[in-house]
């Protein structure tokens, strides 16, 4: 019992992350409607700025902060390829597009970092934050979730609050009419490609350390993040993160389960079936077509 | 449609023996090596095809599929298993179909986007499992063998590259037959291919299993060729590239596969030679893909545009129907053709029809008018079977379909065309023909085509305009002579002396087809020159019915129409 | 004074020609009226004036600058406003923050209360639970605050009680009376050829027709044909 504890309070800071990714991937899929499977990959392009520089003997926390930078280029530069020529497309072709850049990113990517070439990636965040029942619960893992959380309550204010985040509201309700009374819908969209490319980036520094920090390995926590965003089928930002974290403490406890810790990767595409097989239980046509 | 097949077929087939025998004879073995796995790749681009270029979604776990075929040839092979490697490869390949149903099965409704998260979740997870069982035999080096015929490198080619043709050949005659034309249809439009009496979910589910069974024999291949295998050649990535090449070169196409092939084993290989990273393959696939999304024109495409290009511009000629015959009228029995009592829609609170009673008697055209937003579209959508629910009854020759989805609607008899055009582009004239009525002869079609003005059945749609595709639309409904058809504004957009001319037509369907009528079109001349009976909707109520003369003098209807009352325009 | 003038324009609706070679103005102070039958091309032409289709050919001005090639946000930006048909509301926004999204600098959103004193009580809802009247009365407002110097107006009564239309027409009205040059879209012509100056009258993506407003309210026997078709007058 205390060994599952254990380990499930072990799988909150990859809770917490595919949380934040989740949540990442609902907050653009609900403005600029793209589902992005590069989400991941851009935030390690930043995390992989940071270790080029601290390995270069740059301070920690300037590197961080250029790594985050980095994140939002690339974010924003992919945004931009969607925003040009893709505004248009349906749904399913802006998906394949980032699909395909994918391809790309992971290409540059292990080549710019020497593929498996092993990489020391600095702990930005060592240590327990305090005991749960007698089980530590990490920095790491309090911070993902609070993170993910954080940005979940900013977005919304954000959203609420500003004149920028009425553009978004408006722009995700009705792009056309949006667009009619002079909002600049490009702009909005580039921002929040940025957006979301600077908060991945900080999620994927902090977990970064406790998987094997390799560019296709960080890259593929794509899949982790869009089940959770299934979870909240898109739409809840809440139910988005209770799915990531609760992915993270089911990974956490598979893992102290031998007969089936090898295979606790499957999770994510067990929790993917299942919440597809249920919601498409009532069946209708699909709306664009 | 069986004689395009069979002339693709043998050109095809002509093309590889060819090919093959140059490879063979010409080339140093090192080469003919590598010629096999450009097959093998094409085997597993053509399976991806199948499901990402006809019916458009994304799949990203090919690989695995193709792992799942490898892994139980190297089962069999540790296991004795009776038989050869033809034999494994077979089996592999069906072993394949469970997975690629079951992973469909989520993938059947909704978006198709959900396909692709589904598929990229499995190849992580296959990856990984993988990895763990490892593959039979690779701890212990156990080879597979080659069948005893095809064991040299030389011959093992010759022995690909015959499963490369029979794969080929029998896609080309799928891709042609009706299953084939509802995989493009689905693609383009699920509500337009159900409207034809197609089942979306056999029509993806087929494609799924038949892309997984091919996908299968692909990674079979793969084990005869390299002996032994490792995880790694199923990885997730591989899925992910495969998918990106499958994109750019257009992989349902036959040359589209090789194409592809040859990208993916000989660019490393000539990166190797200049001594360039072997992974800008992947960036340049991925830039090839994006390019090809964005422009929605793959490789295989490009080329066979400018191939047309060259050749010297066959006129698009009209459907030749000199001698060809009409099919049989279908004979209907009930004097009423269709039947509606009280059919009611709400959209949340607003009442899109109320208790709207309609008849449209055999042998007859009815009409159906009424200004914008009057309910029109609904109802055709409540008979068709589109709309989730509805209260009241509708009657095909007395037959309730209350129940029944729109794909079995479409079968008992009820056609509909639709507003705007959602004809597969990628069909024939002929295919979409085909796929609108099944087994019609090559002289019935060419006769209906012939009738409506259409062009010849060779003619891909994309080459036919917007005019004359809405003339396709009507030509796809009454060949498939239902009891019932529901024309949506066929006129819209055509010239006055082009909507005469198909006035007088959709006048003669129910002679010629027998199946009755029932038009909504905003073209009074259209409606009064070929309707007996009209019926006006204004705000989801029947305002007036009758004879067109009548009805279309009736003050309530000019007021639905111009909004004019006539005593305020005198005042 | 504002003048938009429309030269030879012709728009493809998924490569149908829908409108060919149409020629038209509209003034500042003055209402032109659009009308036509269902599927005369009325929406298409203003989709292709506004930018939501691109032009196949001809010109569209606006005060001497031609617009035509610009994107929809730019033309918006120049003084074009489009009040498109279906009360195309935010309706996950308030009232309040529908008028906000589109609120110029030198605007008020008095001036929106100002012109439907309605909406005040209606502020806070969520627009999508408005009533049809107001969510229209709600489009025309929130266009007006992008401060335009011409506005077109799509089918604004489609679907509405006729005394909600009196008030919404007497609107319109008003806004030319103070400046505005308004092209009105209607398939009901008598209110609009009651408010409107000038007329003009589609059928097939053709002008068929173009007069006084009040000579043509005159002839209803006139107006029935050119709707409806040759033989019904």
């Amino acid at each position: 019992m205390d060994a599952l504890l254990t380990s499930a309070v072990a799988g909150l800071t990859a809770g917490g992350t595919y949380a934040l990714l989740g949540v990442c991937a609902v907050f653009t899929y609900r403005l600029v409607s793209v589902v992005n499977f590069t989400g991941a990959a851009i935030g390690t392009a930043g995390t992989f700025a940071l270790i080029a520089l601290t390995e270069a003997g740059y301070p920690t926390w300037p590197s961080v902060l250029a790594g985050i930078l980095v994140g939002t280029f690339v974010g924003v530069a992919i945004g931009t390829i969607m925003t040009r020529w893709f505004a248009e497309s349906s749904a399913s072709t802006k998906a394949a597009v980032t699909v395909a850049l994918l391809v790309g990113l992971i290409a540059v990517g292990l080549r710019l970092t020497g593929g498996q070439h092993p990489h020391v990636m600095p702990e930005l965040f060592p240590g327990s934050a305090f005991r749960l029942a007698g089980v530590e619960v990490t920095i790491a893992s309090v911070l993902t979730i609070g993170l993910a959380v954080l940005f979940t309550v900013l977005s919304d204010l954000f959203l609420n609050r500003t004149r920028v985040g009425l553009h978004l509201r408006a722009l995700s309700d009705r792009p056309m009419a949006a667009e009619l009374l002079g909002v600049k819908v490009q702009l909005l969209s580039l921002l929040v490609w940025g957006l979301t490319g600077a908060f991945t980036t900080f999620a994927l520094m902090i977990i970064a350390p406790q998987r094997s920090p390799n560019f296709m390995t960080l890259s593929l926590l794509v899949v982790p993040a869009l089940a959770a965003a299934l979870v909240g089928l898109f739409r809840s930002f809440w139910l988005t993160l209770a799915g990531g974290i609760l992915l993270g403490v089911i990974e956490g406890m598979a893992s102290t389960v031998d007969s089936i810790s090898q295979y606790r990767s499957a999770i994510p595409f067990l929790v993917v079936l299942a919440v597809l097989l249920w919601s498409q239980r009532e069946a209708r046509w699909d709306d664009a077509r | 449609m069986t004689r395009a097949s069979l002339r693709a077929s043998l050109a095809l087939v002509a093309a590889l023996a060819v090919g093959g025998a140059a490879v063979v004879g010409l080339l140093p073995s090192y080469w003919v090596f590598l010629a096999t796995s450009v097959l093998i790749t094409g085997v597993a681009l053509q399976s991806l095809g199948l499901v990402a270029g006809r019916t458009g979604m994304i799949a990203l776990c090919q690989m695995s599929f193709a792992g799942v075929g490898a892994w139980t040839v190297g089962y069999l092979n540790l296991a004795e298993a009776p038989g050869d490697l033809a034999v494994w490869i077979l089996l592999g390949g069906l072993a394949a179909v469970p997975f690629g149903v079951a992973i469909g099965l989520p993938a059947l409704r909704l978006r198709g986007i959900n396909l692709a998260i589904v598929t990229l979740s499995f190849a992580t997870a296959f990856d990984t499992i993988l990895a763990t069982i490892t593959y039979p035999g690779q701890t212990t080096f156990l080879q597979v063998p080659r069948p005893a015929l095809f064991d040299s490198d030389g011959s093992y080619f010759v022995f690909v590259q015959i499963v490369y043709a029979v794969i080929a050949v029998a896609l080309e005659f799928l891709a042609r037959s009706r299953l084939g034309a509802s995989w493009l249809a689905v693609r383009h439009s699920e509500r337009a291919a159900a409207a034809h009496g197609v089942s979306i979910a056999a029509s993806k589910l087929s494609a799924f299993a038949i892309s997984a069974f091919t996908a299968g024999i692909s990674g079979g291949l793969l084990a005869g060729y390299l002996g032994t295998l490792v995880a790694e050649n199923f990885s997730m990535m591989a899925s992910l590239s495969l998918y990106a090449v499958a994109v750019m070169t257009g992989a349902h196409f036959a040359e589209g596969a090789i194409i592809g092939g040859l990208l993916v084993v000989m660019f490393p290989e000539i990166l190797r030679r200049f001594d360039l990273p072997q992974d800008i393959g992947n960036v340049l696939f991925a830039i090839g893909a994006t390019q090809a999304l964005s422009t929605g024109e793959t490789m295989s495409e490009t080329f066979r545009r400018l191939a047309r290009k060259l050749r010297p511009a066959r006129r698009t000629k009209a459907a030749d129907a000199t001698g060809a015959s009409l099919p049989q009228p279908a004979a209907q029995a009930a004097p009423v053709a269709l039947e509606i009592d009280d059919l009611s829609v709400r959209y949340g609170s607003v009442v899109a029809l109320d208790h709207v009673n309609l008849k449209v008697l055999a042998g007859t055209v009815a009409g159906l008018i009424g200004p914008n937003g009057a309910g029109k579209s609904t109802f055709i959508d409540a008979v068709a079977g589109f709309l989730h629910a509805y209260e009241g009854s509708v009657k095909l020759a007395g037959a309730a379909l209350e129940g029944r989805p729109a794909h079995l609607r479409a079968r008992a008899g009820v056609r509909r065309t639709w507003q705007t055009n959602r004809i597969a582009p990628e069909l024939t004239v002929g295919g979409y023909l085909n796929l609108a009525a099944k087994g019609l002869t090559e002289s019935e079609i060419a006769a209906i085509l012939g009738w409506l003005d259409c062009p010849d059945p060779e003619v891909p749609v994309t080459t036919v305009d917007a005019g004359t595709r809405r003339l396709l639309d009507v030509a796809g409904v009454v060949a498939a002579r239902p009891a019932v058809v529901l024309l949506d504004e066929p006129a819209a957009g055509q010239s006055h002396e082009e909507s005469v001319r198909l006035g007088q037509r959709i006048a003669q369907i129910p002679k010629l087809f027998g199946s009755a009528v029932l038009l909504v079109e905003h073209d009074m001349d259209l409606v009064r020159s070929v309707c007996s009976e009209i019926t006006v909707l204004d705000f989801g109520k029947v305002i007036a019915s009758g004879p067109p003369a009548k009805v279309l003098g009736e003050p309530a209807v000019k007021k639905a129409y111009l909004g004019i009352e006539e005593e305020s325009v005198a005042a | 004074m504002s003048r938009f003038v429309i030269s030879d324009l012709s728009v493809n609706r998924a490569e149908l020609p829908v409108v060919s070679k149409v020629s038209l103005v509209a003034e500042s102070g003055a209402i032109s009226v659009l009308l036509g039958a269902n599927g005369a091309g009325k929406t298409t032409l203003l989709e292709g004036l506004s930018g939501i289709i691109p032009v196949a050919g001809g010109r569209i001005e606006l005060d001497g600058r031609e617009i035509h090639k610009a994107r929809p946000g730019l033309r918006s930006r120049e003084g074009l406003a489009h009040v498109e048909q279906g009360r195309t509301v935010f309706r996950q926004l308030t009232t309040e923050e529908n008028l906000k999204v589109g609120l110029s600098r030198e605007a008020e959103m008095a001036q929106a209360y100002d012109l439907f004193p309605e909406l005040v009580q209606r502020r806070a809802v969520r627009a999508g639970l408005l009533s049809g009247g107001e969510q229209q009365m709600l489009v025309i407002a929130r266009a007006l605050l992008t401060r335009p110097k011409v506005l077109l107006i799509d089918e604004m009564s489609a679907g509405l009680a006729p005394v909600i239309v009196t008030r919404l027409m007497n609107a319109v009205r008003r806004l030319a009376d103070e400046g505005l040059a308004i092209l009105l879209v209607e398939q009901f012509a008598a209110l609009a050829l009651s408010i409107g100056d000038r007329a003009y009258v589609m059928r097939r993506g053709r002008i068929v027709h173009d007069g006084e407003c009040k000579a043509l309210a005159r002839t209803p026997d006139e107006l029935h044909r050119l709707y409806l078709g040759t033989e019904a007058a």
